[in-house]
């Protein structure tokens, strides 16, 4: 290849990589929203808002790791600090990587457009890839950078440390990402998968949540209840044995840590060549394969599915439906449409059902072999607290509860899933309260299925009494309904209908992370409230009283807030 | 019968008019034909008779219901298909049709039968049981325009409706219009194709720029002074748009 053909291959992958970043983060979209129609601007200072609102939970999460290198500096294994942080965030990339490889590369409507183009498979690819790193780097950045940052502050770190950090946080989505890439495009081809990508995408993620879990759990049980003290003196004498037991499952989190701890000096440089070398190679790798396999997993997809089969007169006789409420036939369209999409279904009724047995799993860990293991403690722990104070053990279960139903997107994306089809939702002749109630209705569904799953949960993990629990289930309810109405409303103010991929409706929607906002806000409100009723020293029926009835009179009148909100915004909004 | 009277919109804060004082009465058993070129006004201005829009100015009445003071009962009567077949395609197509037969209030037999005889006349029968994901344009254009027949509105408003449809059911689906027409109900599309406006449609309306420049039966489109005598309905088109 010449080297002018070299520069025009080069320049055409920049255009293609900025063109795919551009449409997928909807900067064009956003500049004419805030400069042109001057519509969004009202957002700026929302999101100056929210940001202030993660500030306090930044604070106490740098408290905790400035704790734990007081603690493992002494011991001389402050650098396992580097590498939980680093393994977590590459695990964190594993587990979104499996969505948004399969959904870039195989599902994302552009590829209609790029693929007549005259590119070649891989520069498509590299621009997905692109596209995939920028989301990656966003998601991980809350759980590496306040412990590469915490780190470099505590340890004094030199340009060294800093450039090398820099470095490592940019190479760190690539491995993980070529491993999952490489996984879906073999599978994309050698399978004949393509029309089952429902079904892909639900089972791949479940399996890697399920990996994530073993290796969690693996690193607990290695980690060893009742060593000997030799062993434990053995183990804390050598440096960084600590760094080298978590890392052992992922080596490349080992040579990001001793890359950026050691910077310009001793191992640094060799660290640092050795992850971007290996990256760099994983990358190639992906380059090749693209080449080979990229476009022939992609053929057939856009093939019809389904058999053709008539329906005999009395099976469609069966099958046409007798006349459903209007609430009844919406609230069936959202329950369909969320359990059918998979990123919803991930979302929705899986995370509910998922997070409060993830909660069990880590916090038996260890348990049956003395009690003594980190998990084992923490179960422990939790059940001499909860048995000491009834009332505090009551409002830990319902807190507990109203988190695990609530705290998902189900009801903070109810109005932005309807995306391009919302057009229909204006024009049937169905009250805007009405369907907002039928939406409510399943929203809230999800939510009491969370409540129920936690409740088992807490059943087994804190022991509490039937009535206790009963309690507590009963404030989370009503908690349920204040923090689903609260998620409905701040989508309706502002859906996002404009997505042509249904992960950017729920991951990547705004709204979301505002709602989740809003409800620690709540819980918080209600936390200092409980605790001056305490203080008071009421009793603890009055207080659980006082509690419950505060919430239900907020749950009723923002239900009502609601409804007229929705008679009088669904008009507004141009479709 | 839809009413406009004076009805005005604007985009980006007022500085793009994209209707501009448009007046047109569309009676009972009429089909109404609206023409113009790309950005004229007609995706806005059906949008506005549907509720979709809101009107800046001027008011828009369907059956004699304002759309924006009684918009449940507007909708009652009147059913869209849009320009692109955005519809949900997690269902399957009988779900689909099922949910706007419940929103509508349509009675079980008559459900039945119609169901039975739309997907019969545009060929969905084997497929209505498989996800509307799983479509080809042309059938998601079929079911979009099966839901609107479904309720037998008295209004009926389509954007581009045979766009992506296949000679047989575009054939078919202009013979439904004549038929739902004769029946006393209205019926409005907007089109690009001038034979299918010019064969069809009792009266045509030709809107440029957001304004309706022309509006009559085809006779009167071609007494218009500036036209010839002879002249098809493309020429006066092109002659009235040409600006």
């Amino acid at each position: 290849m010449s080297g002018l053909g070299g520069l025009n291959r080069l320049s055409r992958l920049a255009t293609v990589v900025r063109a795919g970043l551009r449409s997928n983060f909807g900067l064009a979209i956003l500049k004419h929203r805030l400069f042109k129609e001057k519509k969004d601007r009202w957002l700026v200072p929302v999101f100056a808002l929210a940001g202030l609102g993660v500030l306090p939970t930044l604070y106490g999460i740098v408290l905790l790791i400035k704790g734990a290198y007081a603690i493992l500096a002494p011991m001389g294994q402050e650098r396992a600090l580097l590498t939980l942080g680093v393994l977590a965030g590459q695990l964190l990339i594993l587990l979104f990587g499996i969505y948004y490889v399969i959904s870039a590369f195989y599902f994302s409507r552009d590829l209609e457009f790029l693929i007549p183009l005259p590119l070649r498979p891989s520069e498509v690819m590299i621009s997905k890839f692109a596209v995939i790193m920028i989301n990656e780097y966003l998601t991980v950045a809350a759980i590496v950078l306040p412990v590469v940052v915490t780190y470099g502050v505590m340890a004094k770190g030199g340009i060294g440390y800093w450039v090398n950090a820099v470095l490592v946080y940019l190479a760190l989505p690539v491995i993980p990402l070529a491993l999952v890439s490489l996984l879906v495009v073999a599978m994309m081809r050698f399978i004949n998968v393509s029309r089952k990508k429902d079904i892909l995408i639900l089972v791949g993620s479940i399996v890697l949540i399920v990996l994530a879990l073993a290796l969690q759990i693996g690193l607990g049980r290695t980690a060893g209840p009742q060593p000997s003290a030799q062993a434990v003196t053995a183990f804390f004498t050598s440096p960084d044995s600590l760094l080298n037991r978590v890392g052992s499952k992922f080596p490349p989190s080992i040579w990001a840590t001793k890359a950026v701890a050691a910077g310009f000096s001793s191992e640094g440089p060799a660290n640092l060549a050795l992850l971007l070398g290996v990256s760099l190679a994983f990358f190639a790798g992906i380059v090749v394969m693209a080449e080979k396999l990229f476009y022939r997993g992609l053929i057939g997809l856009s093939e019809t599915t389904g058999k053709k089969r008539r329906l005999t007169r009395d099976e469609m006789s069966r099958r046409v439906s007798s006349g459903r409420r209007a609430v009844a036939a919406v609230f069936g369209r959202e329950w369909k449409i969320m359990n059918r999409t998979p990123i919803f279904l991930l979302n929705g009724v899986l995370v509910v059902v998922i997070v409060p047995v993830i909660f069990v799993l880590l916090a038996n860990m260890g348990s049956g072999r003395g009690g003594s293991g980190g998990g084992g403690d923490l179960s422990a722990i939790l059940k001499t607290m909860t048995s000491a104070n009834p009332l505090f053990a009551i409002l830990a279960a319902a807190l507990f509860m109203t988190v695990c139903g609530s705290l998902n997107g189900t009801s903070s994306s109810t109005f932005s899933r309807e995306g391009a089809q919302f057009w229909i939702s204006r024009v049937i002749p169905v009250a805007p309260r009405e369907q907002a109630a039928a939406k409510f209705l399943h929203s809230y569904l999800v939510a009491m299925l969370g409540v129920v799953t936690a409740t088992v949960v807490a059943a087994i993990v804190l022991h509490l009494k039937a009535v206790h629990l009963a309690a507590a289930a009963g404030l989370a309810l009503v908690a349920g309904v204040l923090l689903t109405v609260v998620g409905m409303i701040i989508d309706l103010a502002r859906p996002l209908l404009n997505w042509t991929n249904p992960q950017k409706a729920i991951k990547q929607n705004f709204n979301v992370l505002l709602a989740t906002l809003a409800d620690i806000g709540i819980l918080t409100a209600v936390f200092f409230g409980a605790k001056a009723l305490i203080k008071a020293k009421l009793a603890t029926t009055v207080v659980l009283g006082v509690v419950f009835l505060a919430l239900a009179a907020a749950a009723a009148l923002s239900f009502g807030i609601l409804l007229r909100f929705a008679d009088k915004r669904y008009p507004e909004i141009e479709s | 019968m839809i009413e406009l009277t004076d009805v005005s919109k604007s985009y980006n804060r007022g500085k793009v008019k994209a209707v501009d004082g448009l007046t047109l009465t569309v009676k009972p058993g009429e089909i109404f034909g609206f023409l113009g070129p790309n950005g004229a006004g007609k995706t806005t201005t059906i949008k506005m008779i549907v509720g979709l829009l809101r009107p800046d100015a001027g008011s828009v009445a369907v059956e004699g219901y304002d759309v924006a003071k009684e918009p449940l009962k507007a909708k009652q009567v009147t059913t869209y298909v849009p320009d692109y077949p955005a519809v949900y395609e997690r269902l399957t197509g009988l779900e689909y049709l099922n949910f706007i037969g419940d929103v509508y209030g349509v009675p079980r037999e008559a459900r039945l039968d119609r169901i039975g005889r739309w997907l019969e006349i545009f060929e969905l029968a084997s497929v209505v049981t498989n996800p509307i994901q799983s479509y080809s344009h042309g059938m998601k254009q079929k079911i979009v325009l099966t839901a609107a027949l479904l309720p037998a509105p008295r209004v009926m408003v389509l954007d581009e409706p045979l766009v992506g449809l296949d000679p047989r059911a575009a054939h078919q689906i202009k013979e439904l219009f004549r038929e739902h027409c004769d029946e006393g109900k209205t019926l409005f599309f907007s089109t690009h194709i001038m034979e299918v406006a010019e064969k069809l449609c009792d009266r045509i309306g030709i809107i440029h720029k957001g304004r309706l420049v022309a509006c009559g039966t085809m006779e009167e489109l071609k007494s218009i002074d500036r036209t010839e005598a002879g002249q098809s309905l493309e020429e006066i088109f092109l002659e009235l748009t040409d600006k």
